[in-house]
């Protein structure tokens, strides 16, 4: 079973609206743990920290300085 | 003297240079009750550019601290909480602002120590950000760095990447005397300015630290020195890249410090290659490109294959249309430029 990684909500006004990958700090295929800072977003100039949600393997779902929507799924963990 | 990390080979955890200063700072603060953060929006905030992130949570407003647009008040305060034993950082939020409170730096921080006839310590941190390339325009650009170099009574670092970023941190909140810590923006990894592919890197979990005053060969090679500092370091080494697929091989020294300077260390590369570039993102005359020449000059002018060739900001403003600025910052394609020349 996998565990989704979460592009975090961070607009109130858009909590819908298309934020950025600025950093996957924990790399595609490295084994994580629950709690690890694992990936940096950003919306609208603001950044916020992805931590991870599960122990495993992490799957990068969209790319570094890649676009997702706040709420999308962005990883996921195996 | 090596950098005290022990565990580089096994850790992976990559952080951005931000997210590696405030863990230094962190680390520093769990560890000594006196040490504490000053500045403009280094609270809530986490620091304009991010090296004080996540502090205010685990430490309060008592210990980072945020303050009012008064940087002769503020880098006062940390100079008196220093003479009284404490270990503060303060933070002035770009260094181009040292206009309204160089007499406390220069005059205070950096004199008490000898003044007092070595009485009394100054254990100070004072952390700027630098550099330019993202049209900030004359007033928020510049380096700098050279100016506070040639006033003594100081000690400079400014690193250009997370390992080194960490550990000179917390090699200068454990100094006893006055450090300017000066990182550029361009290596602090931040998503919302031009991230550099190397601003975010592995940083070992512990604490550990990089000794002030030493240089570091980034890359090693035989035909050429490119001896620089800070973000050129990152163009050097890009250069160097694109030389390689040429057939020339440069060594790219990254100075880490600026006081201590490591005259060795360029004396050594120099001494291989034969030829000497030096790169620096601060003013051309009166600077550091002309103080490296100088080590070499001074030395032994004999170990010169070709005259010593120097890459800096033309002694103009930084301009903040785009092109004008791209056109007076050291760029790759400027230094492998220069390099071809000196290698023809």
């Amino acid at each position: 079973m996998s565990v989704e990684v979460i592009f975090p909500v961070m607009s109130e006004e858009d909590p819908t609206g298309e934020g950025v990958i600025g950093t996957w700090f924990a790399l595609d295929g490295e084994t994580v743990t629950e709690g690890q800072l694992i990936a940096e977003v950003q919306v609208e100039k603001v950044s916020a920290d992805v931590e991870s949600p599960a122990s495993g393997v992490l799957r990068h779902l969209v790319p570094e300085e890649g676009t997702a929507n706040q709420g999308a799924v962005i990883g996921r963990i195996e | 003297m090596t950098d005290t990390a022990t565990s580089t080979g096994t850790s992976t955890r990559r952080l951005s240079t931000a997210k590696a200063i405030s863990e230094a700072i962190a680390q520093e603060m769990r560890r000594d009750d006196s040490v504490f953060v000053m500045g403009e929006d280094v609270g809530a905030y986490g620091g304009i550019f991010g090296a004080t992130g996540d502090l205010l949570g685990e430490f309060g407003p008592e210990r980072i601290i945020d303050t009012p647009i008064s940087e002769t008040a503020f880098i006062g305060a940390g100079i008196g909480a220093a003479t009284e034993g404490m270990r503060p950082i303060v933070e002035l939020m770009f260094v181009d602002f040292f206009g309204v409170c160089m007499d406390q730096i220069y005059n205070h921080m950096a004199k008490i120590h000898y003044e007092s006839g070595g009485g009394v310590n100054v254990p100070m941190v004072l952390m700027a950000s630098a550099g330019g390339g993202y049209s900030d325009a004359a007033q928020h650009s510049q380096c700098l760095w050279g100016t506070f170099a040639h006033l003594p009574g100081l000690k400079v670092v400014v690193p250009s990447n997370p390992y080194d970023a960490k550990g000179l941190m917390i090699s200068a909140i454990r100094d006893d005397g006055p450090v300017l810590y000066l990182f550029h923006k361009g290596i602090m990894g931040l998503v919302w300015m031009a991230k550099n592919r190397r601003s975010v890197d592995v940083v070992p979990e512990e604490a550990y630290t990089v000794p002030i005053g030493e240089a570091k060969v980034a890359r090693e090679g035989t035909d050429l020195s490119i001896v620089t500092l800070s973000l050129s370091v990152h163009h050097a080494l890009d250069a160097a890249e694109q030389l390689a697929a040429d057939g020339a091989s440069a060594e790219v020294v990254d100075l880490r410090s600026l006081v201590p300077l490591d005259r060795q260390a360029v004396l050594e590369s120099v001494g291989k290659t034969g030829r000497l570039l030096v790169v620096d993102e601060d003013y051309r005359s009166f600077g550091l490109t002309g103080e490296i020449a100088a080590i070499v000059a001074e030395t032994d002018p004999t170990m010169l294959e070709a005259p010593v060739a120097r890459l800096a900001v033309p002694d103009t403003p930084i301009p903040y249309a785009r092109p004008l600025e791209r056109f007076v910052l050291p760029t790759t394609d400027k230094i492998v430029a220069e390099a071809k020349r000196l290698l023809a």
